[in-house]
């Protein structure tokens, strides 16, 4: 089977009031793996569930393999879909929800129990296989739900936050396993999670949502290091939010001179948007402009925060190795090593 | 702790002594023979004597399932659709099934009976409408208890996502998860129906609980054992439900604990 382009064009959606989606665009590449991050209530799963045909849509379309689905029935799109939670058919032991798709496709009994079984040898479940859901763990109710999805070989396999209710552990075991599975099948995927960490370790691209707009769609690399927006640049990683002062397109922040990123503020006082590990701290005692207050040793890296004279609260990421003399209450210089800088309101 | 393991048996004996009591008493009286010392089976052949006995039963019996099958085409799938569709108005719903609890049965029947078509009107089918309506409290709260302990709108969609037809998503994954709460709102509608006396009198028209009361006029034996054969009868009827759904307990394949 081969993968699939799914396209979703300018789909827009209001709930009375509340615009879920505005104008939302993505493309997904055939075999890809897309994740839509953003905040709770951003519209993300309104997304995802129109994609499945289980929600309708204002205006926009959806389009797989170029060919419009907007109006086609969620039972005749060909998708596979993952939920939060809890969306296992109870009646049924593991091996027949597997199977159930392929049921509804009319595939022989032994046939489909077959396939299902391959399945969850798949997902590593093949000796839970006449479990019933609730004698399973969360961790592997969503195995056998992604089993289940993958049963049909969906054209497109649809994931709303399917690791979100799992804890710590098995939530990053099981990532990394969907993002296996994902890529030896094949299949064009579309992942939604408000988990930053999720979105960027298993995606090929992420698209950030916010108020159900699409902030930006990169890779997470770009996302990373090139934030298109204020709000991409503070939701994606950490960011400190250093006090400068903007005059025609420079910032002054820390006493160095900057290129701002984004120039459509008015000149005056900005908060210049700074990654803890571009942030230098050093024991130069002629210009010293901070304090430390906590040092915490994260192995190869350590993590020092300090205060600014003004109180401002900055974090820094260094090496542990050319951090170790920085100890609390040491006043040290702080510098930035980047060139440019974005800049936000106060 | 000791309060605790005395209290216990204690109560339960209680309820027993409280519940078998009458009951066994008015089933030694109902032998008694004109009232004497000496037992016989006098009343329970009077009963049988009566040619209306059959009769009455077969009325309550046929307006109750009518009762029944009205709540499973109508009852369920408003419930279900709630669920699914309008969980807003769950909280409306709430409400208004408890008003058959709160307005008299004199406005009830009234009321009830004007907003039915007019065919119905002078149709004895319009007892069963009302029972639905007299049960809504107990069989709603059933239906909406069995619906919310499991996530029916997700594994809808889900069921429909992996290509099942609505009429598909019923049958294969609806239906049997809500089995038991349909069973259960069922019962309660049957065994209403089966006893409502008060609305039934007041719109004049006789079933089996009409009749008792009646007949007992004539025979206060014949009464008695009429009343311990009814409740026979639906002690045998619980117990017969029970052993269905047990039965469908062990249905399930094995490695299901
Ligand atoms: N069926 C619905 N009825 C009313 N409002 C809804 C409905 N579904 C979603 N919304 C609203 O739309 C917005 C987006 O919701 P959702 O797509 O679930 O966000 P996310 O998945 O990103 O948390 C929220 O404000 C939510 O309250
Ligand atoms: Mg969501």
């Amino acid at each position: 089977m081969s993968s699939a382009t799914l396209e979703i064009n300018g789909i827009s959606r209001r709930f009375g009031d509340v615009v879920a989606l505005n104008k939302l665009e993505i493309k997904i590449e055939p075999g890809e793996l897309v994740a839509l991050l953003g905040p709770s209530g951003c519209g993300k799963t309104t997304a995802l569930r129109i994609v499945a045909g289980l929600e309708s849509t204002d205006s926009g379309s959806v389009l797989l393999r170029g060919a419009d689905i907007t109006k086609v029935s969620a039972n005749h799109r060909n998708m596979g879909m993952v939920f939060q939670a809890y969306s296992l058919f109870p009646n049924l032991n593991a091996q027949e929800n597997v199977a159930f798709g392929l049921q509804m496709r009319k595939v022989a009994k032994g046939n489909r129990l077959a396939k299902a079984g391959e399945l969850l040898e798949l997902v590593g479940l093949n000796t839970q296989s006449k479990r019933f859901p609730h004698q399973l763990s969360g961790g592997q109710q969503q195995r056998v739900a992604l089993a289940r999805a993958l049963a049909v070989e969906p054209d497109v396999l649809l994931l709303d936050e399917p690791l979100s209710a799992l804890d710590a552990q098995v939530r990053a075991n099981l990532r990394e396993e969907i993002r296996r599975l994902q890529l030896s099948l094949g299949t064009t995927t579309l992942f939604v999670t408000h988990d930053q960490e999720e979105a960027m370790s298993i995606s090929d691209r992420v698209g950030v949502m916010n108020h159900g707009r699409l902030e930006q769609i990169a890779s997470p690399d770009t996302l990373y290091n090139k934030p298109a927006t204020t709000f991409v640049a503070s939701f994606v990683g950490l960011m400190n939010r250093l006090p400068g002062i903007l005059t025609n397109g420079k910032v002054e922040v820390l006493g160095q001179n900057l290129s701002a990123l984004s120039s459509d503020l008015a000149n005056g006082q900005v908060k210049a948007l700074v990654r803890p590990e571009r942030i230098n701290v050093t024991q130069d005692q002629s210009t010293p402009n901070a304090r430390v207050i906590t040092r915490s040793f994260l192995g190869a890296s350590s993590r020092i925060i300090c205060e600014m004279h003004d109180g401002t609260i900055v974090q820094s990421l260094m090496t542990s190795h050319g951090s170790g003399m920085l100890n609390p209450g040491e006043t040290v210089k702080l510098e930035i090593a980047d060139l440019e800088v974005l800049i936000a309101h106060e | 702790m000791k309060i605790r393991g005395i209290l216990l048996p204690s109560t339960l004996l209680a309820a027993i002594i409280f519940i078998t009591l009458p009951f066994g008493s008015a089933t030694e009286f109902s032998f008694r023979d004109g009232g004497k010392t000496k037992h016989s089976l006098a009343a329970y052949r009077w009963i049988l004597a009566q040619e209306d006995f059959l009769h009455y039963l077969g009325v309550s019996l046929r307006l109750a399932l009518g009762a029944v099958f009205i709540t499973l085409l109508i009852m369920v799938p408003t419930v279900a659709w709630l669920h699914l569709r309008a969980q807003k108005y769950r909280p409306l719903m709430e409400f208004l099934t408890l008003l058959p609890l709160v307005v008299p049965v004199v406005a009830l029947s009234i009321g009830a009976q004007s907003a039915l078509p007019e065919a119905l009107q002078s149709n004895e089918y319009e007892l069963s409408f009302m029972y639905v309506i007299l049960a809504m409290p107990y069989t709603y709260r059933a239906l909406d208890i069995g619906m919310s302990a499991i996530p029916l709108k997700t594994i809808t969609e889900a069921a429909r996502g992996l290509g099942a037809s609505w009429i598909k998503a019923i049958t294969f994954v609806i239906a049997p998860v809500i089995r038991n709460a349909v069973v259960a709102s069922l019962f309660l509608t049957l065994a209403l129906s089966l006893g409502e006396f008060t609305l039934t009198s007041l719109l004049h028209w006789d079933t089996f609980p009409t009749w008792v009361t009646s007949v007992s006029q004539q025979n206060i034996i014949g009464a008695i054992a009429l009343s311990v054969f009814s409740l026979a009868a639906a002690f045998l009827f619980l117990f017969a439900i029970g052993l269905l759904t047990m039965r469908s307990k062990s249905d399930l394949p094995e490695g299901q604990e």
